[in-house]
């Protein structure tokens, strides 16, 4: 075929599995010689996946990809070199511990081959005995791009390098993103910067669910149009998954009279969380939306007493938390779900006794749960509906259920505000209906809820109301039952930043 | 602007300043030790070469093993079987080298580091191979090693050539006031090792590792390959000490008890400044930790501190110069 020849890059059908989330389904690219092409999707579609398997990292399940016409196997990460491809990774790929030099050494590059492309980016003047440690963020960003034109790559792949750039250094990347498009090279560009993506690329082609849904020519593309490809429709799924929003959502008004019972006033942790201020009534739902790495995480860990805020404080129930461990916190009764299960459960002792490690702290008597605790447990195993029998080690259950169970700790041994870090992650449609109902009925109950969701579309399911952090502050806020999905993702973007 | 941005990096902290906190470790280590001999030279009628040269020849075997032990650290494992192959090759040298002429010595020990390097590669092999962890592994290995010992050497005894044991002690009989032989015995393996690990791509392979296994892989590095390579050179290294032991006693005695060997090893790395979780630390800030370990039992001594007390005092120590650095630590980072 005469296309295949002015195809720099051509995937088909690749997937990925790991372990029994599926990362990609089928995913057809192709990048011309000479383009700058996006690849676009939401959390969790799968483009870091992608650019690891065509960058060598590990390999697909299925599916074949050509560079230049020819089939590619990309075992390794210097198949992928030798095929010319180059990559700057999401994550800094430098060794902490070593200087800038050996680093280049590993790499098997010199100095003199990566200083010019420094000198460009008025870095020339770097020491490169430093240590790669004692380098700020946003320059090594910048010396892993040099590291990875030092190779003259045929195609330069760049996963979210601006994210830690400001706007002035991101200005290095986009001339070198020029220069290798005028030198009829190619870059794939991933960027939750829609704006950036615009003025930038030629092409997008866009994942949802870990398959290539859409390619758009992009010069006459609005961001609109963008975000709703990204979204697509998944109308038909949600009609099986979630309860009916009506039945469950409350009218929002009825929160001022309630109590507050979690402030944050102006807190601040590093440079990860900037100024964040709000405060969640009793009985109320709070959602909170964001890209990955906006500083949610750091966010949850102030929250839940596990880092102190460099700057700013927190009251709970009008007392000022000092907290300087996550029990002090859980003493206050704030208390979290973290994202990571294996975080909070002991994988091979059971239910019962998960539910029950939150007690431990208050048993006078060492040896056993004394009645009144023992039937706590018993009315949490109730509730969450777990099948005990299944039960006698909490690593045979399936994930869903282990969900449950690190909330039902908490149900054991009482709380005020629970703290949710993407509860409903890689768990089953029916589970995840399930863990709304229960957040909705705690909730009725008197709990005060903060909800960090990465699916956008259970915001308005089960939420009051909504906040969208962005680079570390709160950007957009709204009640939860008008929130559409576009809207929040369009905040997300920064997109709305201006309008706050 | 970025160029401000660098400049204030470079202003902000000076170059020695920079060098300092670098290599902050390796200096203090290293002053430590000058301070021991100085204490120590004061505390005793008389401090000559005599002195001097028992201190370097008996200390050798446990910097050598020590430095092994690093290697394999550094790179992100930990060998507990190191002690076990000391024994090993100490035995096995004793009973080959017996009768034997100063070149056929030589030849054996050449072919007893070969194949210490070979066999302990292969443990480091079975590693990346099973995916047991490093630890369980060489459990399994000291318990071999100390096994093979006993086998190839029931009891103590065996022999080596004089000139042999003049390359480790500067003495043919193994005791004697010419301290050189055995300085240039531990400079000149160091300085290549301190080479290999900060200037060629195999030897900063181990760093990356044991620092950031993912990032070393994304730059290229094959870690199978770096695994066996730092285990075969720990092994060698352990071998080495076997082979000083030999020189040093004369004999071979498989009824050492290696494990002890081995945690002395792991005691001298952390006061050199290896961190256990790999990636950090350098084999020059090794030697005087070993050293200083081993030579704290004859300041005790001519203390008048009872020798049992002496392991209290070793522990003690090596807590001490832990809290120490880790408060360093932290007060940089909270100013930083």
């Amino acid at each position: 075929m005469t296309e295949t020849s002015t195809t720099l890059l051509a995937t088909r059908g690749i997937a990925k599995r790991f372990g029994s989330v599926i990362a990609l389904q089928s995913v057809d690219l192709r990048v011309k010689p000479g383009e700058i092409h996006a690849l676009l999707g939401a959390n969790g579609a799968g483009k870091s996946t992608l650019v690891k398997i065509l960058s060598g990292v590990f390999p697909a399940d299925a599916g074949s990809i050509a560079v230049n016409g020819e089939p590619a196997q990309l075992r390794r990460p210097g198949d992928s070199m030798a095929a010319g491809i180059a990559t700057v990774f999401q994550d800094p790929a430098l060794i902490p511990h070593l200087t800038l030099a050996q680093n280049l050494r590993i790499s098997r590059l010199d100095e003199e081959e990566v200083r010019p492309w420094l000198d460009r980016m008025d870095l020339g003047g770097i020491d490169f005995g430093m240590l790669v440690s004692d380098v700020p963020l946003a320059m090594l960003r910048l010396l892993d791009l040099a590291r990875a034109l030092a190779r003259d790559p045929q195609l330069l792949m760049l996963d979210e390098i601006t994210a830690a750039l400001t706007t002035d250094q991101a200005r290095y990347v986009f001339d070198v993103m020029r220069e290798w498009k005028s030198r009829g090279r190619s870059v794939l560009f991933i960027s939750h910067r829609l704006g950036e993506v615009l003025e930038m690329c030629d092409y997008a082609t866009i994942l949802r669910n870990g398959t290539a849904v859409a390619d758009f020519d992009l010069t006459n593309v609005g961001e609109a149009q963008l975000v709703t490809a990204m979204l697509g429709d998944e109308l038909g799924e949600k009609a099986v998954a979630a309860p009916q929003p009506a039945e469950l959502a409350p009218a929002p008004p009825a929160f001022e009279a309630s109590p507050v019972v979690l402030e944050a006033r102006n807190v601040y942790l590093r440079d990860r969380v900037n100024g964040v201020s709000f405060s969640l009534r009793k009985g109320e739902i709070l959602g909170l939306s964001a890209l990955e790495g906006q500083g949610q995480d750091e966010l949850f860990q102030v929250l839940s007493g596990d880092h102190r805020p460099s700057s700013g404080e927190l009251l709970v129930n009008n007392v000022r938390l000092n907290a300087r461990s996550p029990y002090d916190a859980i003493r206050q009764g704030v208390v979290l779900v973290p994202a990571d299960r294996h975080q909070a459960l002991l994988p091979q002792r059971s239910v019962r006794e998960n539910l029950a490690t939150p007690l431990y702290n208050r048993i006078s008597r060492w040896f056993s749960l004394a009645g009144d605790e023992a039937e706590r447990v018993d009315r949490a195993v109730d509730r969450l509906d777990i099948d005990v029998r299944a039960a006698s080690q909490v690593q045979r259950l399936s994930g869903g259920n282990q969900q449950k169970v690190t909330i039902g700790r908490w149900l054991a041994s009482g709380f005020d505000t629970l703290l949710c870090f993407d509860p409903t992650r890689g768990i089953d449609i029916q589970t995840k209906a399930q863990i709304y109902d229960l957040l909705r009925e705690l909730a009725h109950e008197g709990a005060s809820i903060v909800l960090y969701t990465s699916e956008l579309r259970e915001i308005p399911l089960v939420c009051d109301r909504v906040l969208v952090m962005y680079n570390g502050r709160i950007v957009h806020e709204q009640a939860a039952a008008t929130a559409t999905e576009e809207m929040l993702l369009s905040a997300a973007h920064g997109l709305e930043e201006a309008s706050l | 602007m970025t160029t401000t941005a660098l400049d204030m990096l470079s202003a902000s902290t000076p170059k020695w300043r920079r060098w300092l906190r670098h290599h902050g470790w390796t200096v203090g280590v290293w002053i430590l030790f000058l301070v021991l001999i100085f204490w120590y030279s004061a505390l005793i009628p008389k401090f000559g070469l005599f002195q001097v040269a028992s201190i370097v020849n008996n200390g050798s075997p446990f910097v050598f093993l020590a430095i092994g032990q690093a290697v394999i650290v550094i790179a992100g494992g930990i060998d507990l079987g190191v002690g076990g192959m000391l024994v090993l090759a100490n035995v096995t040298a004793a009973r080959l080298m017996e009768g034997q002429s100063f070149e056929m010595t030589l030849l054996t020990a050449v072919a007893i580091l070969i194949a210490a390097a070979a066999i302990n590669g292969s443990v480091g092999w079975i590693i990346n191979v099973s995916k047991v962890p490093d630890i369980v592994i060489t459990l399994g290995s000291l318990f071999v090693f100390q096994g093979m010992a006993l086998a190839v050497l029931p009891n103590p005894g065996g022999a080596t050539s004089e000139g042999f044991r003049w390359i480790f002690t500067g003495s043919k009989v193994g005791i004697g006031s010419n301290p050189w032989p055995a300085i240039v015995m531990i400079v000149v393996p160091v300085l290549i090792m301190a080479w290999w690990m900060s200037k060629t791509r195999s030897g900063l392979s181990l760093y990356a590792m044991g620092s950031d296994r993912n990032a070393a892989y994304l730059s290229g590095i094959r870690a199978a390959r770096t695994k066996i390579i730092s285990y075969a050179v720990g092994g060698a290294f352990a071998a080495f000490a076997g082979l000083a032991t030999t020189a040093i006693a004369g004999r071979g005695n498989a009824n050492t008890v290696g494990g002890n060997l081995t945690l002395n090893a792991v005691a001298a790395i952390v006061l050199g400044g290896v961190a256990l979780t790999g990636g950090v630390g350098t084999v020059i800030a090794v030697v005087p930790a070993g050293l200083t370990l081993f030579f704290l039992s004859p300041i005790l001594t001519a203390m008048g501190v009872d020798p049992s007390r002496g392991q209290i005092i070793q522990g003690v120590l090596i807590v001490v110069v832990m809290m120490i650095a880790g408060l360093i630590e932290w007060r940089r980072q909270r100013t930083s």
